[in-house]
């Protein structure tokens, strides 16, 4: 991969983000920051300039995720990605978001979705269907061409 | 006026000895029955006669009665609906019953179940209303007390369904929030193991610490497949093992997977058993028949036979030593223990080449 994909961590359980970080390393990302609220996620969002942000629903400061995440897709052009334990509480356009990650997830299925959308966003279109554990949104799925699946987040 | 008086006999009634010589006179004076009679002719129709019945009843005395229009009798709970009803039957010269609320003299409300009759003289003209009273205060009362009841009831039902409505949501929502905390604690027990064996040289305890990794991850996955479910009581076996080989077999390109699941559901008690022991039949075939870099075939089957759940893992690895006989490991060790909780059978086959692991769930078990 020529540019590795910047990654922005934002989830309020320290061990997770450390954790995380790991994974987005092996995956081949960078991360770029982690950001423990919505605030300075969006903050943070506005200033890195992220290619995508990992978003937990539940944040330092509440449910917050949701509307962060709608903030750094619509003013800071990042893709957002959620992983959280409350895919059923996620609107059903995903807050703009290109998918998400259901917890608890595995070390394997992150950083096969982290493979995964880096190679859909070089590429403009995917070859494959989302790999086990990760859930496009609809309109992630028909930018890149994915044949709508069960939703098994 | 002597000519209408004639025609009803209202003079013997109306003069002051009414009934001495007139025995219908004196009948009428002396029943139980509350009567009275207004002029139909005079303005405003004026009370004419009143029995004794209906100076008991009302507890007006004669000369506070006679010469008024009986609407005296109304007062602030009347049902103005029953009351024009009344007066609208009395401009029409119509008989009429109605249940009207009046009050006695004291102020005291009764229920009176009147009826009022025309009475025509011989040329037909309109001369007389005859009103009866009869006091149903009781029977309304328990009328009202009937539909109180009743409403009380429908109320204290509604009530109940709503409480029943507040209790279903509360446990809905104390259920999502149970879920949540369980998802992020088994992802916070999962970071912690991944944390740890990356920390870890030793080889042989990052095998173990990857191990129990694995296992978290099982029913880390048997908790997200239930709570995705309709039933939260069923457990969809072919499911879970769909999500548990896709999840290992997809970071090992050369290993060829042959999956033949056949839906079956199992109760949600078991499923973490079940779950776990699969995962470790799982490992298993990767550590040993398909070890690490070596390509090959894996084979799961899950399938309803014989009043059976039966579960199949194979591989095409070096098999089983020649003996047949072999020391169990620690995974194994918990396979046996959780087929014995689930009360299924274990046992391994050879292939050629390779194993065949085969677990046997009874379906009522």
């Amino acid at each position: 991969m020529s540019n590795p994909l910047s990654v922005l961590i934002v989830e309020d359980e320290a061990l997770l983000a450390v954790e995380l970080g790991f994974l987005v390393e092996e995956a081949g990302c960078v991360e770029v920051g982690h950001a423990l609220d919505s605030a300075v996620a969006v903050q943070m969002a506005g200033r890195l300039k992220p290619d995508i942000a990992l978003v937990d629903v539940h944040l330092a400061d509440g449910p917050t995720g949701v509307d962060a995440a709608r903030e750094i897709v619509a003013h800071h052009g990042a893709m957002v990605l959620f992983m959280t334990a409350n895919v059923k509480r996620l609107p059903d356009d995903l807050a703009g978001a290109c998918g998400v990650i259901g917890k608890p997830y595995t070390d394997r299925a992150v950083r096969r979705a982290l493979t995964y959308l880096a190679h859909c966003l070089e590429r403009g279109c995917a070859d494959a269907p989302p790999p086990p554990g990760l859930t496009l949104s609809d309109s992630y799925a028909a930018r890149w061409g994915v044949q709508p699946l069960e939703k098994t987040a | 006026m002597s000519e209408r008086r004639d025609t009803f006999r209202a003079e013997s009634l109306l003069t002051p000895r009414a009934g001495i010589d007139d025995p219908f006179a004196a009948a009428v004076h002396a029943t139980r029955m509350s009567m009275i009679i207004a002029d139909a002719q005079a303005p405003d129709m004026p009370i004419v006669f009143a029995n004794d019945a209906f100076l008991a009843l009302s507890g007006y005395p004669r000369d506070e009665i006679l010469g008024r229009n009986c609407r005296f009798l109304q007062g602030p709970d009347t049902d103005p609906e029953a009351a024009r009803r009344l007066a609208q039957a009395i401009a029409d010269g119509a008989p009429v019953n109605v249940d009207i609320l009046n009050y006695s003299k004291d102020g005291k409300p009764f229920w009176n179940a009147l009826q009022i009759s025309p009475v025509h003289n011989a040329e037909g003209l309109l001369v007389y209303f005859i009103g009866s009273q009869i006091d149903v205060t009781a029977r309304k009362n328990a009328e009202n007390r009937l539909v109180a009841d009743r409403e009380g009831l429908v109320s204290a039902a509604t009530e109940q369904a709503r409480a029943a409505e507040q209790a279903v949501a509360e446990r809905t929502a104390l259920l999502h929030e149970v879920d949540h905390r369980v998802k992020n604690n088994l992802q916070l027990i999962s970071s912690l193991l991944v944390l740890q064996t990356r920390r870890t040289e030793d080889q042989r305890t990052r095998v173990a610490l990857q191990s129990m990794l694995s296992r978290v991850s099982a029913i880390a996955t048997v908790h997200r497949r239930l709570f995705q479910s309709r039933d939260l009581e069923r457990f969809d076996v072919a499911a879970f093992v769909r999500d548990l080989v896709g999840d290992v077999s997809l970071s090992r390109d050369e290993v060829e997977v042959d999956l033949d699941l056949q839906s079956i559901e199992i109760a949600a008690a078991q499923a973490a058993p079940l779950a776990l022991a699969v995962n470790e039949l799982l490992d298993n075939a990767f550590a040993h028949g398909l070890a690490e870099g070596r390509a090959g075939r894996l084979g799961v089957r899950v399938q309803r036979q014989n009043g059976h759940y039966v579960i199949e893992i194979c591989d095409d690895g070096p098999g089983l030593p020649p003996s047949g006989q072999f020391a169990p490991g620690f995974g194994l060790t918990i396979v046996g223990l959780l087929a014995q909780q689930l009360r299924a059978e274990l046992r391994f086959e050879p292939t050629t080449p390779g194993v065949r692991a085969i677990l046997e769930l009874p379906v009522n078990a």
